[in-house]
């Protein structure tokens, strides 16, 4: 099945996680938070924004606004940055593997509501046949490449606002505090409030890219939101870079082209099992053999400032001289005591 | 008052299950995420020589230990001696980058289908106003039975005290001439096994299925983070009381909320303890 | 305006790191503390800075109170510390470090990166402070280095230079000298004590190398033990024989 519709599929489910990427290489790679907590946000955006584009009550639930799309969209992403200062609150009092625990128990406890909370979210069984924007207009597999321009705009915006956060002042503090908290600290840097204010700008993009992940999918049920999908985020992130500018895009094409490519192969019904075996497989070996051979990724940190820094700064003076002899010492003083 | 004793059983499995955990973050300092797998592991072994081989419960569960305590112990030196030095953080991502390898490995053995062991639980016995198996009794006394061994061996063999030495100062241990490599290898096994131990008994209790790894490793972390990750005791209490706070919840909200509860609690107690304030602290002062 | 710390106490288990520990720095001088290891001195540091908090007594910056404060907070009233180890910031290059302490506060929010021309006058006057200060203390050259690639002596020396650019008006030095070469330690020295002479900083140091002490302070403390034993000028300090048995009796070194 190698149509160009195929490929087009895959390219804009590479667009979507190498999104979600950017923005965990936002927190996690330059502000230093692990966060397992990615599709637990996902799953609220995505929630919210099905239940208020709502406009059918006869569906089963309780809750059926019918908000229109210009009005559903932001709000979803202005919703979920809420959610996200809250969960901010108590996660960001702790530090490393306590501080991914309480996003990981927050992705679960989010998902757990969704399920018991039928009334509003209809449970296991979610919503499907989703309404698409230029669905009228556009119909059958042009839709898309419709989808993939979408998917596209996402990812030049997301791009370009993380890397405008990179390459400020915040994201030099940001990089900085994770480097050595206690030091940043010292020179006076609200810490906490740097790493809050990461943490909800990532809520409000994972809330705004939502969205395309459900017309993507056109179906919203919980199981969509298992940690499967914080895992590849991170995968894709670390194969391309860990805090590297361009690294998690490339990240997420190899990983996503790799895994999607090998559903290339024609399955007999009783290896279907292996199918299913086959995308958290590759995920995990990608990240173990990753993580032992380069573990910086293919696109390291240092690398990736170096030239940005260098580029800015092209008035002043070029290579350094190597500069290892010691200084002559300045004029000695007599002893005392 | 039933649903205390409910409580007692499966925080008893949770127990087991969270030692083993907790021991490795002591020792090897990261967070072991495959450990859930391995619980899922030890229940399929478990069920398929119970189901397909008719072994005997019990001897299956301890081949099953010692089966799936090797293994552990074969991937910690392929998948992660070689990364050691890289630090916590790589070691905890490849730790989630081989649990989901085990998934996807016993998806393709196994199968997604449910399987039950089908065992009896054996006749019911009245204690006052509460009804309990023998079957639950057989699991809470063989948490008990662990546990206690558990500590004798560390307290009263010379390898639990490496064990424990390294476990609270590894320079310091390496630097007494503790052997590193035994006490990683012990551990390892021993949490490996402990896992299987757990996953069988939760098997029998309820059911096994791929899932298990994924669903449970939440709630072990909670346990073992609870329990205070360093004494078998504190981990032991913390898995019963949890398994008791999930259970007696029951009582008075939706039972779909049952992990919501212990979630919220693990996060409640990570807020209060020192802990979390604490290890700020210590690396404050250890960065300076 | 003077540091005070008065009757300052801190307990870790059952074991008193600091006792009834009072002390004053005065405005403009350098003041030592010195002690055998685990003497308190680096307790005290953190009490003063807000990394710990003491159990009793209070610590005064002027009429602050800074033993109520979060470490931003004492830094923001320009008491400023350095760290025994001079780690740094080490995915940032030697200018970075400069501008991560230059950056103005404003920039630690989000919104900054908006605000491109103020940012970018800020930046403007951040950098030329930086580049002063760095060719001040001739690390300039190193500037596109990252601190890994420094000798310890360079990457003390810009702990100074990160330290000053946040205008401090009292810096806590700890353990300045340690580790370092013996040709720098007396620029180290050097540039200590034109910090008092140009620029007014009082300074709190702490260190084992008692020649250098000697050297550049104007007053001395001395702690064992969490106690404050003797407190003098370095003439006084030196013929204080107790003083001088527990620095014989301990590994410090007294050239």
């Amino acid at each position: 099945m190698t149509s160009v519709v195929f490929w087009v599929g895959v390219l804009t489910l590479v667009g979507f996680y190498g999104i979600l990427a950017m923005i965990l290489n936002m927190e996690g790679g330059w502000g230093g938070m692990w966060d397992l907590g990615t599709a637990g946000l996902l799953a609220v955006a995505s929630y919210f924004f099905v239940i208020v584009t709502l406009d059918d009550a006869m569906l089963g639930t309780r809750f059926a606004p019918g908000w229109p799309l210009w009005l559903a969209w932001p709000a979803s992403a202005v919703f979920t940055g809420i959610v996200a200062f809250l969960v901010s609150l108590p996660a960001l009092r702790l530090r490393r593997e306590y501080f991914l625990i309480t996003t990981f128990a927050f992705a679960e406890i989010i998902r757990q509501l969704i399920v018991v909370q039928d009334d509003l979210t209809r449970g296991v069984i979610g919503f499907s046949g989703l309404d698409r924007p230029f669905d009228d207009v556009v119909t059958g597999r042009d839709y898309n490449y419709v989808l993939l321009g979408l998917v596209a705009i996402g990812v030049v915006v997301v791009f370009l606002i993380t890397r405008v956060v990179a390459r400020s002042s915040f994201g030099l503090l940001l990089r900085a505090a994770r480097d050595n908290e206690a030091l940043a600290l010292s020179l006076g840097r609200k810490v906490n409030r740097m790493r809050r204010e990461t943490f909800v700008l990532a809520g409000v993009l994972i809330g705004a890219v939502a969205p395309l992940y459900l017309w993507y999918i056109r179906a919203v049920t919980p199981q969509l939101f298992a940690p499967a999908v914080t895992f590849t985020a991170w995968s894709a992130l670390v194969l391309g870079g860990l805090g590297s500018i361009a690294g998690p895009i490339l990240g997420a094409f190899l990983l996503i082209v790799f895994t999607e490519a090998v559903g290339l192969v024609d399955w007999s019904p009783d290896q279907a099992n292996l199918a299913t075996a086959l995308e958290p497989f590759l995920v995990g070996m990608l990240l173990i053999v990753v993580l032992r051979v380069r573990p910086q990724g293919l696109l390291g940190e240092r690398g990736a400032f170096r030239r940005a820094t260098r580029r800015d700064r092209s008035d002043d003076a070029t290579e350094p001289p190597a500069n290892d002899a010691l200084p002559a010492p300045a004029m000695s003083t007599p002893r005392s005591g | 008052m039933q649903n205390v004793v409910f409580g007692l059983v499966t925080g008893s499995i949770l127990a087991i299950a969270s030692v083993g955990f907790a021991l490795v973050r002591q020792t090897e300092n990261f967070l072991n995420i495959a450990h859930g797998q391995l619980l899922a592991l030890g229940a399929f072994v478990g069920v398929v020589l119970v189901t397909e081989h008719s072994v005997n419960i019990y001897v299956a569960g301890a081949i099953s230990m010692v089966a799936v305590g090797v293994f552990g112990l074969l991937l910690a030196i392929l998948v992660f001696e070689p990364v050691r030095e890289r630090g916590g953080t790589v070691l905890l991502f490849t730790s989630i980058g081989l649990a989901l390898v085990l998934e996807a490995v016993m998806i393709a053995w196994f199968g997604t289908g449910i399987r039950l062991y089908r065992i009896s639980f054996g006749e019911q016995h009245e204690i006052g106003d509460v009804v309990i198996t023998t079957g639950e009794i057989v699991i809470v006394a063989l948490t008990a039975v662990t546990v206690l061994s558990l500590q004798l061996f560390l307290r009263r063999t010379r390898l639990g005290r490496s064990v424990r030495a390294v476990a609270s100062n590894a320079d310091l241990a390496r630097v007494r001439g503790v052997s590193a490599r035994t006490v990683s290898a012990t551990v390892w096994f021993v949490s490996a096994a402990l896992a299987a131990m757990a996953g069988v008994m939760l098997g029998v209790l309820t059911s096994v299925n791929t899932e298990m790894g994924w669903h449970n490793i939440l709630i072990i972390l909670a346990a073992a983070v609870l329990g205070g990750l360093g004494s078998i005791y504190g981990v032991l209490v913390a898995g019963l009381v949890l398994g008791i706070v999930m259970d007696v919840s029951a009582l008075y909200i939706d039972t779909s909320y049952r992990s919501v509860v212990a979630f919220g609690l693990l996060v409640l107690v990570l807020l209060v303890r020192p802990e979390g304030i604490f290890t700020l602290r210590r690396r404050q002062e250890a960065t300076v | 305006m003077e540091l005070v710390v008065q009757s300052v106490a801190k307990h870790f288990g059952g074991v008193a790191a600091l006792d009834d520990v009072s002390l004053r720095a005065s405005q403009g001088a350098i003041t030592a503390l010195i002690g055998p290891n685990g003497a308190g001195k680096t307790t005290l540091f953190n009490a003063m800075t807000g990394f710990a908090k003491a159990d009793k007594g209070t610590i005064h910056f002027g009429d602050v109170r800074l033993d109520r404060l979060t470490p931003w907070q004492v830094a923001r009233h320009g008491v400023i510390r350095t760290f025994q180890t001079p780690v740094g910031f080490p995915s940032l290059t030697v200018l970075e470090n400069m501008f991560a302490a230059g950056a103005p506060h404003a920039a630690a929010s989000v919104a900054s990166v908006l605000r491109f021309r103020a940012m970018r006058a800020e930046a403007r006057t951040s950098a030329d402070r930086a580049k002063q200060l760095l060719r001040e203390l001739q690390l300039w050259d190193l500037r596109d280095r990252y601190v890994d690639e420094l000798s310890t002596g360079d990457r003390k020396l810009l702990e100074f230079a990160r330290q000053l650019m946040m205008h401090p008006r009292v810096l806590l030095l700890d353990e300045p000298a340690a580790g370092v070469a013996p040709s720098y330690v007396d620029r180290l020295a050097e540039v200590i004590r034109s910090l008092r002479t140009e620029r007014g900083i009082s300074c709190v140091v702490i260190d084992h190398n008692l020649a250098f002490i000697m050297q550049i302070a104007d007053h001395i403390h001395v702690l064992d033990r969490g106690r404050l034993i003797a407190s003098g000028t370095p003439k006084e300090i030196a013929d204080n024989a107790d003083v001088m048995r527990i620095y014989v009796g301990s590994s410090a070194v007294a050239s």
